[in-house]
């Protein structure tokens, strides 16, 4: 995040119309995603509102469709300058891995791994980080969640798997 | 006004609400020293938390985050000129300054007196300002209602209106959430897409979490945030003898209040606003101006006090109209909300004991975050060196199982990681992503008013031109479109005349 934003980068643009037209797709398949059967009149009803908003949404991406079609003079695909997103790219795939984890290997494996290998990406190496910070994190988040606040962790499935 | 004080006296001092708001407010210095998180990031953490919570004492754990953070904000501008909230930017051109002549304890002392102050005198306007403007909101109706929030939201918008397009999309992507599930009123499910998880609706929380706790995580790993080193503090506390030096400014003190409450109170304004709104008022009445940027504790005051009112100011349009004015009080609205409590004008007829006790927390969590930082100040400072990729890993664990703990569901959670690289996204092209949680927040009340207001009129949306007050926000909503855009419009062709004069 060095440098200001190019506002004339088409990237905006760009999400603008996936915005825009994601809007469109669901605007068009809204009668029937809504079931309007019932006895309520259109201004009653459970369509109204999406409808507005989604027509909103179409209306306020047209200009980005416009610029898009024929980019202004300068316009270009460089954003800011900070390159590709390789560290959150790589600890948002450690997120979903870790997400997965909850329900196979359950709260505490998945917890300590998560910390213990995204700390590893992010650069540090020191065995007090790699090993101290996950298990303090992951004895506390455990003791609140699964002890004080008696939150229910389905049963890890790879446990169920090994020993049924 | 008072007659319920004692009641609201006695919930304040229980245990678990002076352990709520004591612990937000540590939680809120934290979170607002460590440059790049903020106040926004603590309390959506925090927010799983609040559901098993008295909706006082939730409240009072979620504005001490709110007030706490803008209290610690100030400490490294003063000490290494990076503000720990964007609004304490201001504060830094005069206490950086101050800490290179070797004077770190006037610039944190004012810091200190200035956060405090402007932060009592906005809770004392908003306990005369609140019920005065309940009154009026009073003789609301459904369209009344559905106008202020359409002028609300505007406001928000047209303060992002550099961002026009992208801030109107992101808005109405927030509403199109509110409408996903169930809708209430006809039982029917919308935009469920045959799936039965979604027909629970996406629930605030994972959205607000996703967007703010894992999209600034993600952010946060490739910023480069200034860490120094060689940052030190000689005393443990804060020198008190230096709290007099700044009690010589009063008339700033107050007069900074009040600007920052009555910014804090306008939608989409900000506390940066409100920060150099005080900074400049106090300038150009200073005997001094010249001062001002080289190393005043004037200015440190001035900045501190604007930007520590807004919270006060912002929770008079929430308590009074449900209308929050940023993304802060937009989570408070989700916790009233969550809690079956509907802020409006009858809120403070409905729940004056709940009213009280919030009052009566604030000027405590002021206290508090004053007493904490004054007594471990260097601790606190330290606070700067913890690194921030650690820091972001930690957050999105607990954020993750905070989010699975609300319903039980990991549907959620993942509803959060998807949110929260919507939200890097966003964050990282700078759009104006508060539009979309006001969306969020609001869409089901503006929905509602609006069902409601065209079922009074039979379908006819002239209803809302009408009635007096409805009107008049329309119109107040038209002007605040047309006049901006259309002065903006002037000033590029004023700019563009002169360069080709030039």
């Amino acid at each position: 995040m060095t440098g200001p934003v190019a506002s004339e980068s088409k990237v905006h643009d760009l999400l603008s119309v996936v915005l825009g037209g994601l809007a469109a797709g669901v605007l068009i398949s809204s009668p029937w995603q809504v079931d309007t059967s019932g006895p309520y009149p259109f201004y009653k009803g459970a369509l109204i509102f999406p409808l507005l908003v989604l027509s909103l949404m179409v209306l306020a991406s047209l200009p980005a469709v416009c610029r898009l079609l024929s980019p202004p003079a300068g316009a270009s695909w460089r954003l800011d300058g900070a390159g590709a997103p390789s560290r959150p790219l790589m600890i948002l795939g450690c997120l979903v891995a870790y997400l997965i984890g909850l329900r196979l290997v359950g709260l505490e494996i998945s917890a300590l791994l998560f910390l213990a290998g995204s700390l590893y990406l992010l650069g540090h190496r020191s065995v007090l980080t790699l090993v101290g910070v996950p298990l303090i994190v992951t004895g506390v988040v455990a003791v609140i969640f699964k002890y004080l606040l008696q939150v229910y962790f389905p049963a890890p499935l790879l446990f169920d798997w090994l020993w049924g | 006004m008072f007659e319920h004080l004692g009641a609201a006296v006695e919930a304040t001092f229980t245990l678990a609400n002076l352990v709520a708001l004591v612990f937000g407010t540590l939680v809120g210095i934290v979170v607002g020293i460590l440059p790049g998180i903020g106040p926004m990031v603590g309390m959506v953490v925090l927010l799983p938390f609040t559901f098993s919570l008295h909706p006082d004492v939730a409240l009072s754990l979620l504005l001490g985050v709110f007030c706490g953070g803008y209290f610690g904000g100030g400490i490294p501008a003063v000490l290494m000129r990076t503000p720990g909230v964007p609004s304490s930017l201001i504060t830094s051109f005069d206490g950086f300054p101050l800490t290179q002549q070797g004077r770190a304890q006037t610039g944190l002392s004012a810091v200190l007196m200035g956060s405090f102050s402007g932060g009592i005198i906005s809770v004392f306007i908003l306990i005369f300002l609140a019920p005065l403007l309940a009154h009026v909101a009073a003789s609301f109706g459904p369209p009344e209602y559905f106008s202020a929030g359409l002028f609300g939201v505007t406001l928000v918008v047209m303060a992002y209106r550099h961002r026009l397009g992208q801030g109107l999309l992101l808005l109405g992507l927030g509403l199109w959430i509110s409408t996903v599930g169930i809708d209430g009123p006809t039982l029917v499910p919308r935009y469920c897409f045959g799936t039965l998880a979604m027909q629970n609706g996406l629930h605030i929380v994972p959205v607000c979490l996703g967007l703010f706790g894992i999209g600034q995580s993600l952010l946060l790993l490739e910023r480069r945030i200034l860490q120094s080193e060689t940052m030190s503090l000689t005393r443990r506390t804060l020198d008190f003898s230096q709290l007099k030096v700044t009690l010589k400014y009063w008339r700033t003190l107050i007069r900074s209040g009040v600007i920052g409450t009555f910014v804090g109170l306008l939608p989409g304004t900000g506390s940066i606003l409100a920060s150099f709104m005080s900074y400049e008022a106090a300038k150009r009445a200073s005997k001094r101006p010249q001062d001002f940027g080289r190393g005043t504790p004037e200015g440190c005051l001035a900045a501190e006090a604007g930007n520590n009112a807004v919270p006060a100011g912002a929770m008079i349009p929430l308590l009074t109209l449900g209308i929050p004015g940023e993304a802060l009080s937009a989570v408070l609205l989700g916790v009233f909300t969550i809690n079956g409590i509907y802020p409006g004008p009858l809120l403070l007829i409905k729940e004056p004991v709940l009213i009280n006790t919030l009052y009566l927390s604030m000027l405590l969590i002021n206290l508090a975050a004053f007493a904490m930082l004054a007594l471990w100040l260097r601790p606190f400072a330290m606070i700067v060196r913890v690194s921030n990729t650690a820091l972001a890993a930690v957050i999105m664990v607990v954020s993750l199982v905070g989010i699975y703990a609300v319903n039980t569901r990991l549907f959620d959670a993942g509803l959060a990681v998807a949110m929260g690289v919507l939200g890097y996204v966003l964050l990282r092209l700078e759009w104006p992503i508060v539009n979309l949680v006001m969306g969020v927040v609001l869409g089901e009340i503006l929905e509602q008013r609006l069902r409601e207001s065209l079922s009074i009129a039979e379908g006819n949306p002239i209803i809302f031109l009408t009635r007096p007050i409805s009107l008049s926000l329309i119109v107040a909503t038209a002007l605040i479109v047309v006049v901006p855009l259309w002065l903006d419009r002037r000033r590029a062709r004023l700019t563009a005349r002169e360069s080709a004069e030039v």
